[in-house]
């Protein structure tokens, strides 16, 4: 009976507490962690209820510059800004069978990379250096550094603030204008 | 001032502006035809990347002020043709005669008026060793006032060179003699503190060099070389012109389209194979801020703008605002040609997409004859410098401490054209950290000082700009959070410079910074929170001010006092 009720507690609690919880970011390197505006740099990560319990999860990654730039904003040769990624997941638990993995890509898909398998806190983190992307979190069968593309299903999604910057042909004030001119399919 | 809007009001406008859209939209211009159109009133249509499109209902609008272009209507053949930058070795007690003259160029295949100290593209290079007192005489003659701001140095405030605040602008025909005292080593420059946004993009500004006794203060290298950064902005015509009672371009500042290194569009270097090249940059750019790579060459960074890093570290790229500096050793490893090289991503509003963009600054031809002699050794090996780290010690204690002070960066605009209005304010979800490019040229250029505002604001009295009042006592160590308030009409980047003190940058959004180095300006990124300690060790009265020249002129700036104890 005490076990059952324990039991029953500790599911309740699982339902109604966040399990994970916050550690610093980025464990091999400290980054910024914008103290106001922080909307701009966070992925609110939606998740897809594929899997069984999922329903009413949360997730986010919050992004931050490496600490490591000698000037105030981290950029790679190409012009890129370079963040650190901390992904983190709330309301629901670890899966049973199969790892989580937390991935970033471009929004064609082109290029893609690993961040990590999300840990007992169910967080990961990383890097990414792209000034759009998206963050996809996977169930993959088990955790395989040398995996390149997930196969698993895709459990949460987000796309990069900067995803919100879209074009303004074919509507809003350019409404008039020709989509196809500019290479979009009217 | 009238209330934010509601999201209702938002929403409402936002139809408003699809509704305008559909009045005004007029069939795609093809741009070729758009540069360089009589417009009224003087004006050129400003150029735009032919990837971009004009926002319907700005045809044929131009800037509310009038068209500056100096020594309008004269012929250039009238004036002397500029000549490269020359060195000047100083030392103390000497004196430099500087004549701000009018001078010929000949820029991108245009014949241009343009301005120079000394008839010089940058000025005269001033080499002076540490703890030096320079004399040098300024005398004006070209049609505006103008002054000269030692950009970084701690002399004495008489002679720092702000109209209005320190001396009065130097009027054509005038002369003013400013003592400058360099008490500390590393590279510096000066530059007109009136209407930068003209005279500085005109050709206004040289460096000041000083050295340090210390022989060793930077490792081994084979040479030094200067590379100024600059832009400026042209079409098939030549210069476009510049507001003439208030700037244009104030949102996003004044960006150029045609790159300059020490004056020159087609900078070149050579380089021997495994040679060590000191570069010394500056950036004096109106507004970019540039991503500068160096091929596949390994840099090293050593400098900054008052100094050394506590620590050297290689870097892969050197991300430099305007007004900054950095020193950098690089090694030219392998024969053939390097390109230096401004890399960004870029950005188009209009497609909403980031994209690659590369300007060539400077060509490295790299030979097949070895350096000599071979110091790849001390190249390949990072200082520390300990004493550096000694010398922070006594401020590292309030690193961590609250800000005495808390400054605000946003904007305030009235008066702009109704379709910028309603195409800005529905394009406010994403604003990018750092602006790289113009992404926005027409909208941009018909912004200009007399609509635009920007504003510093101090949190704690809600001053702003040059209502508030900061009075500190030489050897105060005061600290300052400046937030780059992403939630405004058009939030942007903004390089901010203190005059006459030196600063640290102690963290960023909270995170401590491990490698300093005394810094006169450092860059805000939007949504960010920079520190600063700074050292009030000069009395008299200084600016801080952002260093977008449209910016500081459409108001980002305040002075403070420093009383002796």
């Amino acid at each position: 009976m005490l076990y059952r009720q324990t039991l029953g507690l500790a599911v309740l609690i699982s339902f109604t507490l966040p399990l994970a919880t916050t550690s610093p970011i980025g464990a091999e390197e400290a980054g910024y962690c914008p103290l106001e505006g922080a909307e701009y740099y966070t992925v609110e990560l939606v998740t897809t209820k594929n899997i069984p319990g999922t329903g009413l999860a949360t997730g986010r990654a919050d992004l931050s510059v490496p600490a490591s730039s000698p000037f105030s904003v981290a950029i790679s040769p190409d012009g890129s800004y370079e963040y650190l990624v901390r992904v983190s997941l709330e309301r629901m638990k670890l899966p049973t069978e199969g790892r989580l993995v937390a991935w970033v890509t471009t929004r064609e898909l082109d290029r893609i990379e690993r961040l990590g398998p999300l840990d007992q806190n169910l967080t990961a983190s990383g890097k990414v250096k792209w000034n759009k992307f998206l963050v996809v979190i996977t169930l993959e069968a088990d955790n395989n550094p040398e995996q390149s593309m997930w196969a698993g299903p895709i459990v949460f999604r987000g796309m990069s603030r900067s995803g919100m910057m879209h074009t303004m042909v074919g509507h809003g004030a350019l409404q008039q204008e020709n989509c196809a001119a500019y290479g979009y399919a009217n | 001032m009238p209330p934010p809007p509601t999201p209702i009001m938002r929403v409402a406008r936002y139809c408003l502006t699809v509704v305008t859209a559909a009045v005004l939209a007029s069939p795609l211009h093809a741009q070729s035809e758009m540069p360089g159109m009589g417009m009224s009133g003087g004006w050129r249509m400003v150029p735009m990347d032919p990837n971009m499109i004009m926002l319907p209902g700005l045809t044929g609008v131009v800037p509310v002020v009038g068209a500056f272009l100096p020594a309008a209507g004269i012929n250039p053949a009238n004036f002397p043709e500029a000549e490269p930058s020359q060195v000047v070795e100083m030392i103390d007690g000497d004196t430099l005669d500087i004549e701000v003259s009018i001078v010929r160029r000949i820029l991108n295949g245009h014949e241009m008026v343009m301005f120079g100290y000394n008839r010089q593209y940058p000025g005269p290079l001033i080499r002076a060793p540490k703890d030096a007192t320079l004399v040098v005489r300024v005398r004006n003659e070209i049609e505006l006032p103008t002054t000269i701001h030692w950009h970084g140095v701690r002399l004495d405030n008489e002679f720092d060179g702000v109209p209005g605040v320190t001396q009065e602008a130097i009027q054509r025909g005038e002369s003013f003699v400013y003592e400058v005292h360099v008490p500390d080593a590393g590279m510096f420059w000066y530059h007109p503190h009136a209407r930068e946004d003209v005279q500085q993009d005109l050709g206004l500004f040289g460096n000041l060099l000083v050295t340090s006794p210390n022989p060793s203060y930077y490792g081994p290298a084979h040479r030094e070389e200067i590379l100024v950064l600059d832009d400026i902005l042209m079409d098939e015509q030549g210069v476009l012109p510049w507001g003439e009672s208030a700037p244009t371009h104030a949102l996003m500042g004044r960006f150029g389209n045609v790159m300059m290194v020490n004056g020159e569009t087609n900078h070149q270097l050579s380089a021997k194979q495994g040679e060590v090249v000191r570069f010394f940059l500056t950036n004096v750019a109106n507004s970019r801020t540039f991503n500068v790579t160096f091929g596949g060459a390994q840099v090293k960074l050593i400098a900054s703008d008052v100094g050394r890093f506590e620590r050297e570290a290689w870097v892969e790229s050197v991300v430099i605002a305007p007004a900054e500096r950095y020193v950098v050793d690089v090694r030219f490893e392998e024969p053939g040609t390097t390109l230096i090289a401004n890399s960004i991503q870029a950005i188009n509003h209009f497609r909403g997409e980031f994209y690659p963009h590369v300007d060539t600054l400077s060509i490295v031809t790299v030979s097949t004859e070895t350096a000599a002699p071979g110091i790849s050794d001390s190249f390949y090996s990072l200082r520390v410098h300990d004493e550096i780290a000694a010398e922070l010690e006594p401020y590292r204690p309030h690193f961590n401490r609250e800000p005495d002070y808390e400054l605000e960066a946003t904007v305030r605009v009235q008066d702009l054209p109704t379709p910028i209005v309603l195409a800005m304010e529905a394009d406010t979800l994403f604003f990018p950290p750092m602006e790289w490019n113009d992404a926005m040229p027409v909208m941009n250029w018909l912004s200009t000082g007399d609509q635009v505002t920007w504003i510093l604001k101090d949190r704690d009295t809600g001053a702003e700009n040059n209502d508030i009042d900061w009075n500190f006592k030489v050897g105060d160590l005061v600290k300052i959070r400046i937030f780059n308030s992403p939630d405004s009409f058009h939030p942007m980047n903004h390089p901010i410079h203190i005059h006459g003190q030196r600063f640290l940058v102690t963290s960023m959004d909270g995170a401590e910074n491990q490698n300093l180095s005394w810094k006169d300006t450092a860059i805000v990124p939007v949504g960010s929170s920079m520190d600063l300690l700074v050292e009030m060790s000069n009395p008299g009265e200084w600016m801080l001010h952002c260093h977008i020249a449209e910016h500081l002129h459409a108001g980002m700036m305040f002075s403070f006092t420093v009383q002796e104890q």
